[in-house]
């Protein structure tokens, strides 16, 4: 497959389950080896130029836990340190973001104690903590409540105005259609149709064009009548 | 409904054999191992029956039996870990009644190589009764038999799944550690008992000790055929109603536990602690703010917080403290307050006593062998960050060591103080840190090539199936290639022991900040090279 996000964009990945998404996103981000083939951020090769490439990447895993042993404050502080950032800025931006998060009322506890959702405001917050310049996440809408997810929703969206680069998975397609600029549809590890949103859609739901391009339901009502 | 039980375990065991050739290597060591074991016990245990030695009667099957369940004690509690491939908190939602879950859990967890290994052992008992005493005997001791494996299989079970809730609450973590450390005190007494009879060969008194285990749960259905083959019948019933009795109350132990278990993974509250609303850099550091507030720093100090927050890394912790304790211990009480009546004393010379030290320090590095398989996924963010491999392995070693060397040091000036030989101090020490740098040397590397992935339930003693002969595999080669390492202290130990008292602080030091240097590198370099491998390898999949 050869995807390219373009910079400044705010980019959609869609495919249904098993897809391949997370493995292409894993592949992007140094995660996980690819057999052949390169990922380039902003010009840094992620495997023959890990260090400026990561630098200038924030990611936010799926199903990947974060250091969950620590509390809110914490983790961002961890998280800081990490990225080799001063201890003031950490301080500042790691309390800034538990307060726009709502997550500094969680206090002391530790992050493995938290609801799904906070988890994810976490690991957003964590991404975010050192500016990146792109930011690549899975599934990040999932098991966030509405309140929560609309609250990611606008930090985004200025993230964006802001020139920062977003590339998210989800299979959410109201998200997808609110808040993305490009869209790439993919089923069974190849991108099936790739392009901006408008292009993608011509004015029809893309949840029609998604099921048309993935392959439809089979299912005619027939079936589970004991339901 | 039993059988559903044993089906799921070979289902769950074939699927995990799938398309992993190295797992179906280790499976097949295992195999071997417990055959060679199993084999050796039973011929052992066949002799025990030979009529022209009527004192192996009263010795082999008493104490060899006691032994081999303390062994299932103590085995999963500090070495080998519970293969929880059927986790009773998986069970939690299905409408099973209790009594049926524990069945089916019994008659999974028998259905392993460690418990068949047990059986194919104790069988010698039985061919050696049936050989010599006729078939009455042979069934009465069967019936012995049977009940001691299923003892042996539940005491493991109820002993690990009862330690498991300890050191999962967070509120009684004290209680656990204090807990595990009388169990090991126990073992004490009883190792001491042994060296002594081992040396002495006093029959007379050994026969004594084992007539007395015979007489306890431990002993009891090993011993139910000995009464048996001696015409003993009233006694032969007097042991089987003890197994028995001993083998319900297991199972009802065993059974409140796994409700515990069952509840306990749902929620546990008390964590919401409030504090001072700090700034977030210096609740990270806390009381280690001596750390420097940068990259490497904040890796130790969340490695040091990681090894007392995690119950497994908790687990390890407290297993090596009460081991590091009790056994130089334990070897120096011979050498001061356990002498026999002929004025022979146990445990002298410099050899044991360098050994033990050695021991116990390459044990401490041992902690580490597995240390990138505790934090699973997690690993995730620091590969994201990009964290160099060097320092990856640096804040680990630092990490540990905030709590292994006060640990160190408290053991050696124990022990000095025991033996009242104060000048041997910096000796004791020298030998106990370099130990320990050598086997966190070889540790480390143990833990980029040997990784693997730890389940995520709330067990600190739980592995998958099949990795319970990893680690023990990889365990073992790091102990003895690490103790084969420190040889050089040892020698100089034995070699000039007048000099040494002074030679041995600060060679041994440069000895093990070599041993760790070089794995810092070697290490580090290799997670360089393959991080995502890495990676992959403790992702908690299955």
């Amino acid at each position: 497959m050869d995807l390219d996000v373009p910079a400044g964009s705010f980019f959609g990945l869609l495919g249904p389950n098993g897809a391949g998404k997370t493995t292409t996103l894993s592949m992007s981000v140094g995660l996980l080896r690819p057999d052949h083939g390169t990922a380039v951020v902003l010009g840094h090769d992620v495997w023959s130029d890990p260090v400026q490439a990561k630098r200038l990447l924030g990611v936010m895993p799926d199903g990947v836990r974060v250091f969950d042993r620590l509390d809110g404050a914490e983790l961002l502080a961890y998280t800081g340190m990490l990225r080799g950032m001063e201890r003031a800025v950490v301080d500042q931006r790691a309390k800034e973001l538990l307060d726009v998060l709502a997550l500094a009322d969680a206090g002391r506890t530790l992050v493995i104690d938290y609801s799904a959702g906070m988890k994810k405001k976490m690991a957003l917050a964590c991404a975010l903590l050192h500016g990146p310049r792109v930011l690549v996440m899975d599934e990040p809408f999932e098991a966030v409540d509405p309140v929560s997810g609309s609250l990611i929703r606008d930090i985004l969206q200025r993230y964006v105005l802001g020139g920062g680069t977003v590339i998210f998975s989800s299979h959410v397609m109201e998200v997808v259609e609110r808040l993305c600029s490009h869209v790439a549809i993919m089923a069974e590890g190849r991108i099936r149709t790739v392009g901006t949103l408008a292009e993608i859609t011509g004015g029809r739901e893309l949840e029609d064009v998604f099921v048309e391009i993935v392959g439809g339901r089979t299912a005619t009502g027939e079936e589970l009548s004991w339901l | 409904m039993t059988g559903t039980f044993l089906r799921l375990k070979l289902r769950v065991l074939r699927n995990g054999f799938r398309g992993k050739p190295a797992r179906i290597v280790m499976f097949c060591a295992s195999i071997f191992l417990g055959l060679w074991f199993g084999g050796f016990g039973c011929i052992a245990l066949v002799t025990a029956f030979y009529p022209d030695y009527p004192e192996l009667a009263a010795l082999i099957p008493p104490l060899g039996g006691a032994l081999l369940m303390l062994g299932w004690i103590f085995g999963p509690l500090v070495w080998f870990g519970v293969d929880e491939t059927l986790n009773p908190s998986r069970f939690a939602l299905l409408p099973l009644p209790r009594a049926t879950l524990v069945r089916g859990l019994l008659a999974a967890a028998l259905l392993g190589v460690p418990a068949f290994a047990t059986a194919f052992a104790a069988s010698g008992l039985v061919i050696g009764a049936a050989i010599w005493h006729g078939p009455v005997t042979a069934l009465v001791t069967l019936a012995g038999v049977v009940l001691g494996v299923l003892t042996c299989v539940t005491v493991s079970r109820s002993v690990t799944s009862a330690f498991s809730n300890l050191l999962g609450s967070r509120r009684v973590r004290d209680l656990a550690a204090i807990g595990l450390a009388l169990l090991a005190a126990l073992l004490g007494p009883l190792q001491l008992f042994g060296i002594s009879a081992a040396q002495h060969a006093d029959y007379r008194q050994l026969e004594g000790f084992a007539g007395v285990i015979g007489w306890t749960p431990l002993g009891a259905p090993w011993t139910i055929g000995v009464e048996a083959s001696r015409g003993q019948w009233g006694f032969a019933l007097l042991k089987i109603v003890i197994a028995v009795a001993f083998l319900l109350l297991l199972f009802r132990w065993w059974m409140a536990t796994i409700e515990t278990a069952m509840i306990g993974t749902v929620s546990e509250g008390g964590t919401r602690r409030t504090g001072s609303p700090s700034a977030p850099v210096a609740r990270l550091f806390g009381r280690l703010a001596w750390f420097p507030a940068n990259r490497d720093g904040a890796m130790a100090v969340r490695e040091a917080r990681y090894w007392w927050r995690d119950t497994r890394r908790r687990a390890s912790l407290l297993t090596f403290s009460v081991i590091g304790i009790f056994l130089p211990i334990v070897m120096n009480l011979g050498r001061t307050g356990f002498s026999f009546p002929d004025g022979e004393t146990i445990g002298t010379g410099p050899l044991p006593q360098t050994l033990t030290l050695i021991g116990v320090g390459v044990l401490g590095g041992l902690g580490v062998a597995n240390q990138f398989g505790f934090d699973g996924s997690a690993y995730a963010v620091h590969l994201i960050t990009g964290v160099p491999g060097k320092v990856e392995m640096r804040s680990r070693v630092l990490g540990y060591s905030v709590y292994i060397v006060p640990m160190l040091l408290i053991i050696s000036v124990a022990v000095t103080a025991l033996a009242g030989e104060y000048a041997e101090l910096p000796m004791r020490l020298g030998m106990l840190l370099g130990s320990y740098g050598v086997g966190l040397g070889v540790c480390l590397l143990v833990s980029v090539f040997g990784a693997y992935s730890l389940p995520e339930t709330s067990n600190p003693f739980a592995v998958n199936t099949g990795a319970g002969m990893t680690k023990s595999l990889f365990a073992l080669g790091a102990l003895v290639s690490a103790v084969a390492l420190t040889a050089p202290l040892a020698i100089g130990a034995v070699l000039v022991p007048g000099l040494w008292v002074w030679l041995s602080l600060p060679l041994g030091l440069a000895y093990g900040a070599a041993a760790i240097w070089l794995g810092v590198i070697i290490g580090g370099d290799a997670i360089d090279r393959r991080g995502p491998e890495l990676l992959a390898a403790i992702m908690p999949r299955d």
